[in-house]
């Protein structure tokens, strides 16, 4: 356990070092934040509510989901990049999980971009966004939750992608194509609620729910008791299938390393 | 003559060594399709609950779009390396071209190609085109076809000249691509959008500082005559070009003096 | 052919300190030291010459070689080149001129070689004649045929190199640049380009200077030799002289017992092999021992440091 806190650690401390990258950052999710509540804001025209959604609802939902996008984007190349400088095998060989290992750097990382890229853009749009107060202390936390478990929900996604390098000559385009999905089904760009019905089914049967959507709804107090439960349970539902899945493809990746050498 | 045979020999290798990884080649090209036709499907199904922003119906916004794919599809064979450029002097390949008897802007504008984000933005910005153009009510006639021509070279002159600014700054500063992410991609997001949605702060910057009113919107208010067209001077539906023979113009000036300063003072 | 007159070049270099509050600072007043990269040299090279031009990294080779090439202005003193001042005629003036830059290749890595040819074809406005002909003729010298149509990137260092040799000649230029052409080339290919250039240099009278660090390159190419360290010129003369006061002097690096090494440079001339053996092995315990020829980097070290006076 110790090793991987160190791995964690050591990718926040070299974030730390890219100050230039740390304003940019800021900027760049302020700004993100600030055109699709404009966009909103036009679409919403006079109106207080639409479809018992209220303006502010929205504005929160692009805040926490578009500011945590911006914070959980992971390194996506790092295991095709250790493949083709053949530094895959020597990780193989030290005493470290090497799955584990990229998660706890990919936390790392973003552990570093919620501190000093979502916190000072979630301040920026507490002052000069119409932000929704939090219901309670108790949905904050279950909120932090919630969003811990949909980091893992994308973290599995990402890692499936990625195991494709074992068998791509690049998965550069495998992975923006996985992007688009998950920016517009996760609900970061076009806000749930508003998908046409059809799609928002559709949408209620794939894990790109569980990622965002959830913890908003709950910070927002449209969940509440039994219902964050069952929300969780399906978050952890989906981080267990998708890890199955994406070991298989890490299993035979492997082994067709293995066989084929590095 | 010479400079059409460089320029078309560069394009064809350009192209030819993107056809060497056919498949992988594909894949991007659909993936930057993909990636960027994202912002068009929220606004797509937005619309479909919303009917409209600011009085702009989904095929005018389609239209909208489609003026900033197209001109950046442009850019991207011309610019492509103006886009790369501060990796280029950190590598010292910009040495080489100086010692080619060539212009050196007209090298850089000749030389690499980026086929794969031209054929990306180039068939989406024809799709949204071909969907929209016939049904937001424009009458295609011999002076609007040329009026969309000169414009969308206006687009391309606006831009590019931007490219070459930052890329002058690259002959001062190491890192001049935070500068161009701030000012020409954050800013590029606010265009796809009607700019009269957003505050008098970013309005102003989106005409006069970071002029991409002038790569869309203005031209499309010109062909759709929408009502949020009152708040700003008639005069600048029609000048688009003007606005980027100047940019341009303006660039290519601080480009020679930086230039000039790169030789004296070396990197 | 080539004229250079008391050219100087210096650049500012920012001063860096570390730490947030030095860095800060940094912001808004920099502190800069002066690096005289240039510091007053003067040479005339004849046409036809081979010229070796060396010292130790960071000794102004290659800002003197970008004067000469017209991508950098001295600030004090004159170049003139075939009748042109490059760095303000660079348009016309580089026709004339080849550049080898041995990092930094310019042929295009996806694509067989013929294309970036092609290209420079037109850049150059080469009459398809005379292209055809540099062509076949370079080809058939550096032995070329077998891959001219594979794409660089499958060459290997050896045959990408001559790649950008024939880049550099295909316009016939008067005079050509080599920037390191051999660094990291095995023992065959580095021998196939300095034929090559030994061939040019006779059949076509090319006036040719070289940066290098190998010392068989000046050795073999090479009929003139300058060395500059620390922007000044420190040595300008034939590559016989300099062979004959330096070949005296060996290096000898002996392996002790205990596993330690020790290394010494003597002059046969002043004290004979055996000498030097005898008092080393009654003095030691040997384990092994080797003899080397001293390198480039030591020589100009040793001549720097008050050997040799410029003639």
């Amino acid at each position: 356990m110790r090793v991987y806190l160190e791995f964690a650690f050591k990718k926040f401390q070299n974030r730390l070092t890219y100050r230039l990258d740390f304003f940019m950052g800021i900027i760049n999710t302020v700004i993100t934040i600030i055109v699709f509540c404009l966009i909103y804001k036009a679409l919403y025209g006079e109106a207080d509510s639409i479809d018992g959604i209220t303006f502010s609802m929205v504005a929160t939902n692009f805040v926490i989901s578009l500011g945590l996008s911006g914070a959980f984007d992971f390194d996506e190349m790092f295991l095709q990049n250790k493949l083709h400088d053949g530094s895959i095998t020597n990780e193989f060989l030290k005493p470290v999980n090497f799955k584990l290992r990229m998660l706890s750097e990919n936390i790392g990382d973003s552990i570093f971009k919620i501190i000093f890229n979502f916190v000072p853009a979630l301040l920026f749009s507490i002052f000069f966004i119409d932000f929704c107060a939090p219901k309670s202390i108790l949905s904050i936390i279950l909120m932090i939750i919630s969003v811990a478990l949909g980091y893992l929900v994308l973290w599995m996604i990402s890692f499936i992608v990625q195991t494709w390098c074992f068998w791509l000559f690049s998965v550069w385009g495998i992975v923006t194509i996985k992007n688009v999905f998950v920016n517009i089904l996760s609900g970061t760009m076009l806000p749930i609620w508003f998908m046409p019905s059809i799609l928002r089914k559709i949408v209620s049967y794939t894990p790109f729910e569980s990622i965002y959507f959830t913890p908003v709804r709950i910070y927002l107090g449209e969940m509440t008791g039994k219902d964050i439960f069952y929300g969780m349970v399906v978050q952890i539902f989906w981080i267990a299938v998708l890890y199955l899945i994406g070991n298989l493809f890490w299993k035979n990746g492997v082994r067709k390393l293995v066989v084929q050498g590095g | 003559m010479g400079e059409l045979r460089i320029a078309l020999q560069s394009l064809k290798m350009s192209i030819l060594a993107k056809l060497q990884y056919r498949a992988d080649s594909f894949v991007a090209t659909l993936a930057v399709f993909l990636r960027e036709a994202t912002g068009i499907i929220v606004i797509y199904l937005a619309l479909m609950k919303f009917d409209c922003i600011n009085e702009w119906n989904v095929d005018e916004m389609l239209f909208l779009f489609s003026l900033l794919f197209i001109t950046y599809s442009i850019i991207v064979v011309l610019f492509a390396d103006l886009r790369d450029f501060s990796c280029m002097i950190r590598e010292g390949r910009f040495d080489r071209l100086m010692v080619r008897p060539r212009g050196l802007l007209f090298q850089l504008i000749s030389n690499n190609a980026d086929v794969i984000a031209a054929c990306g933005h180039g068939m989406l910005g024809l799709v949204l085109f071909v969907v929209s153009a016939g049904r937001v009510g424009i009458h295609w006639d011999f002076l609007t076809v040329i009026y969309y021509i000169t414009t969308v070279v206006g687009g391309v002159l606006i831009q590019g000249g931007m490219f070459i600014i930052f890329s002058s700054l690259s002959f001062y500063f190491v890192e001049t691509n935070s500068i161009r992410d701030i000012f020409y991609w954050n800013m590029r997001r606010f265009a796809g959008y009607p700019i009269s949605i957003y505050n008098k702060l970013i309005q102003v910057i989106m005409i006069y500082v970071v002029p991409f009113a002038f790569v869309n919107y203005f031209p499309a208010q010109y062909l759709l005559r929408k009502p949020d067209m009152e708040e700003y001077p008639e005069i600048y539906l029609y000048i688009a070009p003007v606005v980027g023979i100047v940019i341009y113009m303006a660039a290519y000036v601080f480009w020679r003096i930086s230039v000039k300063n790169y030789k004296s003072t070396g990197n | 052919m080539i004229e250079v007159k008391n050219v100087k070049k210096y650049y500012k270099v920012a001063k860096r300190e570390k730490g947030l509050s030095a860095s800060l600072k940094h912001l808004f007043s920099r502190k800069y030291d002066l690096k005289r990269a240039v510091d007053d040299i003067s040479f005339s090279i004849k046409e036809g010459e081979i010229v070796g031009f060396i010292g130790p990294n960071g000794a102004g080779k290659s800002t003197t070689i970008k004067m000469l090439s017209g991508i950098l202005y001295p600030d004090e003193g004159e170049v003139v080149i075939d009748g042109f001042i490059p760095y303000k005629q660079r348009k016309t003036f580089v026709k004339n001129i080849g550049v080898v830059f041995g990092q930094k290749s310019q042929l295009n890595w996806d694509l067989p070689l013929i294309e970036s040819f092609e290209l420079l074809k037109y850049i150059y406005k080469i009459p398809q004649q005379k292209y055809d002909k540099n062509l076949q003729k370079f080809t058939e010298l550096l032995d070329m045929q077998g891959f001219l149509n594979q794409p660089v990137r499958q060459l290997s260092l050896g045959q990408r190199m001559r790649g950008d040799i024939v880049a550099a000649l295909l316009h016939s230029p008067k005079i050509v640049f080599f920037d390191e052409p051999t660094m990291g080339l095995d023992v065959v290919a580095k021998e196939k380009i300095r034929e090559f250039v030994k061939y040019m240099n006779e059949m076509e009278n090319t006036t040719m200077i070289f940066t290098t660090h190998d010392m068989q390159d000046i050795e073999k190419v090479c009929t003139r030799l300058i060395i500059i360290d620390e922007g000044r010129k420190i040595y300008d003369g034939s590559v016989e002289q300099i062979k004959n006061q330096y070949a005296a002097l060996k290096s000898i690096e002996i392996l002790l017992e205990n596993g330690k090494k020790e290394k010494y440079t003597f002059d046969v001339n002043k004290t004979p092999m055996n000498e030097v053996m005898e008092r080393l092995f009654s003095k030691f315990d040997i384990r092994d021992i080797s003899i080397c020829e001293p390198e480039i980097d030591g020589i100009i070290r040793d001549i720097y440091e008050g050997g040799i006076r410029v003639s």
